[in-house]
């Protein structure tokens, strides 16, 4: 029939199309282009200079500490949500309506924008801030070096957690009850059950929420411009934040570096991962 | 007994993790600004609500960001969820390897960032740089691909009798879409729309550099505008207040949705 063919299929696709080509797809080939070009506020021409804007960054010790800060945060961030999540999920799996309570309860700081969230928890944590108060001591969580990007990271987790606990719970709620059923018959005990069936069937949502967390971790920005806007000194300095920043001094082209970083990071990180999970999920 | 030991575990870690943070926000922001300093859980001593909400409502640009929130999210979320079901309708049906190429380009515009600095240098060459429309049309394109990712799987899961059948009766292809293809992706249209509300209606990175002045500033952008405009120290009483006045907006849509979305997310509409 006549629905098949090209023609006529493609004006229903084409709006999204073209939107996505021009907003998206146009931007991240044009970024590859200006991160290697000489672009400020002071010269408005944009001309090809290779590795200038690279180097300037590596020299001003910017580039090295912002992509380990941003790794590390990544990484934490995505250890944090996942753990916590995933734990929730196991409590919560069977739908019933306590369940259904508590489930709603922690999907609530989901609705808080992550600016929000960043202040709400700078508050808490603040030196004489409840949480400090509550356990009797006095530290700057956001102010000391050991503790600031982990906390940052706690929170970021924090705002995500409702969202990818409801993604495990269906994932777990996938899983073939006589699967279950014969593990147990042949003998197998919960911890057993956990690692041998539930843990490998859980394969399709552990890769969407790991390959989700840490590739939305990467971009980091919103919690930390709320809490310690990059430092204490620079241990929270994120990409993304050196790249605000150099934006605002008008060093275009170097902004355009960071974020471009930030692009094959997220290349790096989520693409092997993303395979390698998916083979998991295969091969069981 | 073990049912009772998980519950007693639940709500025990449900106080920090969810009470606590809540009701910080909102004791606070009932507090006069000495007493908000303190950042205690108590009850206020003096009470300064009015005081309060009328500063934000006043100074803060609530109103304005409030308007200006309404007037981005609502097309953003009209537009990528029926651009997005009309293309995943497309994709999912059509065997043409252009489209199937292009529909690999949507799939590359989850995983990857945004650029947003040529998106800035973009906007500009079109002249939509700074106001709402260039905004609205930059977050239509860069969160178009999740919908359309979400719902061609859903479209695939359905053999096309339904849509062969009432086009056989003379139903034009409009009609097809809005009768048939609507209501059979509407659990994860729903789905995907609130993830999408809850997405546009936080959205900090991409406002602050693509809104310029606070006529256009959205909600997050006026709320760091007013935190960052009393340096150092926050005034912890107004900033709450600001944050439970740009939240609840969201909590009203999720009271009504909740069951729904609740139901949907668990039942896997996300599956992918």
């Amino acid at each position: 029939m006549v629905m098949r063919t090209r023609a006529a299929w493609l004006p229903w696709a084409l709006p999204a199309i073209v939107l996505v080509t021009v907003f998206f797809l146009a931007p991240f080939l044009l970024n590859v282009r200006f991160a290697f070009s000489s672009w400020t506020s002071f010269r408005a021409e944009i001309t090809w200079n290779g590795l200038e804007n690279v180097r300037t960054l590596i020299d001003q010790d910017l580039l090295a500490n912002a992509v380990t800060v941003t790794v590390l945060y990544a990484i934490l961030c995505m250890a944090i949500q996942n753990t916590v999540s995933l734990s929730l999920a196991l409590a919560l799996q069977r739908t019933s309506g306590i369940n259904t309570v508590f489930r709603s309860a922690f999907f609530l700081p989901t609705l808080i924008s992550p600016l929000a969230a960043g202040y709400i928890w700078r508050g808490l944590l603040a030196p004489d801030g409840a949480v400090n108060s509550f356990l009797g001591i006095e530290w700057a969580w956001l102010g000391e070096p050991s503790t600031a990007l982990v906390v940052v990271a706690f929170i970021d987790a924090w705002k995500w957690s409702g969202l990818i606990t409801l993604v495990y719970i269906a994932g777990l709620n996938s899983i073939p009850k006589s699967l279950l059923e014969s593990a147990t018959v042949d003998g197998a005990g919960p911890w057993t059950r956990f690692r041998r069936v539930v843990f490998p069937m859980l394969a399709p949502a552990l890769t969407f929420n790991v390959a989700v967390t840490l590739v939305g971790a990467l971009s980091a920005y919103d919690v930390i411009a709320a809490t310690t806007g990059g430092g204490p000194g620079d241990h929270t300095r994120a990409l993304n934040v050196v790249m605000r920043q150099q934006w605002g001094q008008g060093f275009f082209g170097s902004a355009s570096a960071l974020g471009f970083t930030v692009t094959l990071l997220v290349i790096a990180t989520a693409v092997p991962l993303v395979w390698w999970l998916r083979r998991r999920e295969v091969t069981g | 007994m073990r049912a009772v030991l998980k519950y007693t575990a639940l709500t025990l870690f449900s106080i920090p993790w969810v009470l606590v943070p809540i009701w910080l926000v909102v004791v606070n922001s009932f507090k006069p600004s000495g007493e908000a300093a303190e950042l205690g859980l108590g009850l206020p001593r003096t009470w300064a609500i009015a005081e309060n909400y009328g500063i934000v409502l006043d100074r803060g640009g609530y109103l304005t960001g409030l308007l200006n929130s309404l007037k981005v999210t609502v097309p953003i979320v009209v537009a990528v969820v029926l651009l997005g079901a009309a293309a995943a309708w497309a994709f999912g049906r059509s065997r043409s390897r252009w489209l199937q190429a292009a529909y690999f380009v949507m799939g590359l515009s989850i995983l990857l960032p945004p650029s947003i600095i040529p998106t800035v240098y973009l906007l500009r060459a079109l002249s939509l740089d700074g106001g709402s429309l260039g905004y609205v049309l930059t977050m239509t394109g860069c969160r178009l691909g999740i919908v359309i990712f979400l719902a061609t799987g859903f479209v695939r899961a359905f053999p096309p009798d339904l849509e062969n059948a009432a086009a056989i009766d003379g139903a034009s292809r409009p009609q097809v879409f809005v009768r048939i293809l609507l209501p059979l992706l509407r659990p994860v249209l729903f789905v995907g729309g609130v993830i999408l509300i809850i997405n546009v209606w936080n959205d900090f990175f991409f406002a602050l550099f693509l809104l310029q002045g606070s006529a256009n500033a959205t909600l997050p952008l006026s709320l760091f505008q007013f935190a960052s405009g009393t340096l150092q120290s926050l005034n912890w009483n107004l900033v709450f207040a600001h944050v439970l006045l740009t939240t609840l907006p969201l909590v009203a849509v999720y009271i009504v949705a909740q069951k729904r979305v609740l139901a949907g997310l668990t039942e896997g509409a996300l599956k992918g």
